[in-house]
């Protein structure tokens, strides 16, 4: 290493350029902010994806207890307790209709309320969580809403002929 | 000059020892940046790090429609830490509401459904960990979790749900408290349904804060594919609901019920009763945990006539028009004797009329035309003595005796039904046959395993075995009807508006060197005969006080009629025929 006297003009022009120790300090600067930008958003979008996360567990446990709730009324024993509650009968005799070749199949029979009303539950369930509350009272005051609309069915009953089905007026 | 020089020296020696520095940093960099990064890093990594397993989901098991009989929800132990329990800071409205150990533990009862005291000695001591409850639902969870209470934390894990409770209990099995499958198609089937579990690590803080975006999935979690079924649960029900019935009428040991698609042999109901839920195995007795129909083996009776009047058909070996003397007790020449379950004049019986009488003596003169090693051989191709195709854990193969140890009776008591044991399964598949134009098909309960990408990885082989010619099977059914149609208590089977064939059996039950007071009743059939839908077998074990079929006959009648309102099946348009002789002259008619 070696030591150089110079003259103040010719250490001026050694001195590096102001505008040029400005811009690195300013491209220095920016660089750390875009950085530090970049770092604000990702953490931010890391605690959203966080929260995101947590709610969807949270919407994941809800569709668990409603899935099993639903899973408790669609039970087929709550449905026969349900059924044997509204003393519902079942009809065993089936009648079908054949609509290719216009026939019915069976003779209809009405269903015997003393021999075949619907049985209450029989079959162990201890999944049950839920069952339905419907009864006698709330589905007579059900009725109510629906009486004007089932009148005006009855009022249109199509008797049927035996073994035929009655030309309908639409085709 | 000499200032200069000192300069310079000084100047030289702070240059060096500032590249003594740097050059020790730089070594020191390297060292640690470049040669030992690899370890640092893994140290580093190491202390933050920590690893969870994911927990694979088991797959569902569904019925014939999608119905979900078994599925993986998540259940939650909630536990607390005593060491840390304090009162509770909560913040309504912005203000300080302070809430004290003994009303957080009151909380904390109302929603686990305990005694406040009960919570608070749990919370009593240092210790880190004490359960508070086990296995609670999700909805319990949410309200524990809406209490905040910062010393409460919960385990979740893995739960087997059956929805259904016990529809299909005895075929669907069970899994431990674990998740370990037990019994019937969970653990037949457990490659299918169970997942893989999989595993990520994450990193903490030093204050333990789990960091975000740090986890690294290491294994991939591999759910369980999802097993359908073939049984129909609304049937299965309906046949729980009738047999659970009639065994608690007539006070019998245990009740089966068989629906199986005569052609495709897909089994759509196997009810049984009692049964079990599995939800909660330890409510049922051990013996009622499994299955009967595939599992248990008894003398079926009366029901084998059907297949033995199959068999003199099928080998030619008479027609249905001769008759045999068929009186109500036939004296052997060897001193055994052969009776009928009642007593009457000596009757005229044909095939038909051996069925429809149920006479033993009839069988036998009938039987006995064709050899023994024949007969042995029908048997084997009806299926008996040897486990069906659906290798359910457990099943029975029955028992047949090869025809060349037959001895004494065992001559001939296989023609009505004593002398060989079968499962309710093979008997039901041996009456396919008779119905599937003499075809017997391999048995079948899963459709499918379908993974969660939706690729099927398991699906039955359908085999087929012919037992009996097609002409044979097809009036075998026509006889068959006769019982249904004329029989004394075949006729309480009859479905109006449909042609329906069976079988009743009143079999005795073994009982140390001979039979038994109880009987197992039965009654197998067929319907439409014209084109057969559905075979249903019915089966009460040992009820109190029965000496005939007649309490088996409803059932069946209740279970077949279901089937085929459920299932659509338009009703007969054809008559029964009415020139096949059935009565006790061996004529026509009643």
């Amino acid at each position: 290493m070696k030591l150089m006297m110079l003259s103040a003009n010719e250490a001026k022009k050694l001195r590096p350029g102001l505008l040029t120790g400005l811009l690195l300090v300013m491209g220095i600067i920016l660089v750390q902010l875009v950085q530090l930008g970049l770092n604000m958003a990702l953490t931010q979008d890391a605690y959203y994806l966080s929260k995101l996360s947590g709610e969807k567990r949270q919407l994941a446990t809800e569709v668990q207890i409603i899935q099993e709730q639903v899973d408790s009324l669609a039970s087929p024993q709550n449905l026969a307790d349900a059924a044997n509650r509204l003393g519902m009968v079942a009809n065993p005799s089936s009648v079908l209709i054949d609509i290719v070749n216009d026939k019915i199949y069976g003779v209809p029979r009405p269903a015997q309320a003393q021999s075949s009303a619907a049985s209450a539950n029989l079959v162990a369930n201890s999944a049950m969580v839920s069952v339905s509350e419907f009864n006698p009272a709330t589905v007579a005051s059900a009725q109510v809403e629906t009486s004007v609309a089932e009148s005006a069915l009855n009022g249109s009953q199509v008797t049927l002929v035996a073994g035929q089905i009655p030309a309908s007026p639409t085709r | 000059m000499g200032n200069h020089a000192s300069v310079n020296r000084r100047l030289s020696v702070f240059a060096l020892l500032l590249v003594l520095l740097v050059s020790a940093l730089g070594i020191r960099l390297v060292d640690y940046q470049i040669v030992r990064a690899d370890e640092i890093r893994a140290e580093s990594l190491e202390s933050r790090k920590e690893t969870r397993t994911l927990t694979a989901l088991r797959g569902d098991i569904r019925d014939a429609n999608g119905e979900v009989l078994a599925r993986t929800v998540f259940r939650y132990d909630i536990n607390a830490a005593p060491k840390n329990v304090g009162p509770v800071i909560r913040y309504m409205d912005g203000n300080r509401t302070e809430i004290s150990v003994e009303a957080a533990a009151d909380e904390l009862a109302r929603v686990l459904g305990l005694a406040p005291e009960e919570v608070l000695s749990k919370l009593a001591g240092e210790s880190a960990y004490s359960n508070l409850a086990k296995k609670v639902d999700a909805t319990v969870y949410n309200q524990i979790r809406e209490l905040d209470i910062p010393w409460i934390y919960w385990d979740r894990f893995a739960y087997r749900l059956y929805p259904n409770g016990a529809v299909a209990g005895n075929v669907l099995g069970f899994v431990s408290s674990d998740g370990t499958p037990l019994a019937g198609l969970e653990r037949q089937y457990n490659t299918c349904l169970a997942g893989v579990d999989g595993q990520e690590t994450y990193e903490r803080s030093a204050e333990g804060v789990r960091i975000p975006t740090s986890n690294v999935v290491t294994q991939p979690t591999q759910d369980g594919g999802n097993l359908n079924l073939s049984i129909d649960s609304n049937l299965q029900f309906f046949a729980q609901q009738v047999l659970a019935k009639s065994v608690s009428d007539l006070n019998a040991e245990w009740g089966s019920a068989i629906v199986v698609e005569v052609k495709t042999g897909r089994i759509l109901a196997a009810a049984e009763a009692p049964t079990v839920d599995p939800n909660d195995p330890g409510a049922s007795k051990a013996q009622d945990r499994g299955s009967r129909i595939m599992q248990f083996a008894f003398e079926p009776g009366s029901i084998m006539k059907s297949l033995s009047t199959a068999m003199v058909l099928d080998s030619k070996s008479a027609t249905i028009y001769e008759t045999v003397n068929s009186p109500d007790r036939l004296q052997l020449k060897y001193g055994e004797s052969i009776k009928d379950s009642f007593n009457h004049e000596p009757f005229q019986l044909t095939l038909a009329g051996v069925l429809r009488y149920s006479s033993n003596t009839g069988m036998y003169s009938f039987g006995m035309r064709v050899d023994e090693k024949t007969r042995f051989n029908y048997l084997q191709k009806f299926g008996f003595g040897k486990t069906t195709d659906l290798n359910f854990e457990g099943e029975s193969s029955g028992i047949l005796r090869p025809y060349d140890e037959w001895q004494y009776a065992d001559r001939y008591t296989h023609l009505f039904g004593q002398g060989v044991a079968v499962t309710p399964l093979q008997m039901a598949f041996a009456y396919q046959a008779l119905a599937n134009e003499g075809v017997r098909l391999s048995p079948s309960l899963v459709d499918s395993c379908v993974t969660p990408s939706g690729e099927v990885i398991y699906s039955p082989e359908r085999k087929s075995t012919r037992v009996i010619s097609e002409e044979a099977a097809n009036m075998n059914l026509q006889l068959m009807e006769k019982v249904v149609e004329f029989g004394g208590v075949g006729k309480l089977a009859g479905i109006p508006g449909y042609r329906v064939a069976g079988k009743t059996g009143t079999a005795e039950i073994r009982e140390g060197a001979g039979y038994g007071e109880r009987f197992a009743i039965s009654f197998f059939g067929v319907a439409p005969v014209e084109d057969p839908r559905f075979v249903v077998g019915v089966t009460i074990y040992k009820p109190v006080g029965e000496t005939n079929s007649v309490k088996a006959t409803g059932p069946f009648r209740s279970i077949m009629q279901q089937a085929l309102k459920h299932y659509r099946v338009p009703p007969s348009t054809s008559k029964p025929r009415d020139d096949i002789p059935s009565n006790r002259f061996g004529k026509t008619g009643e």
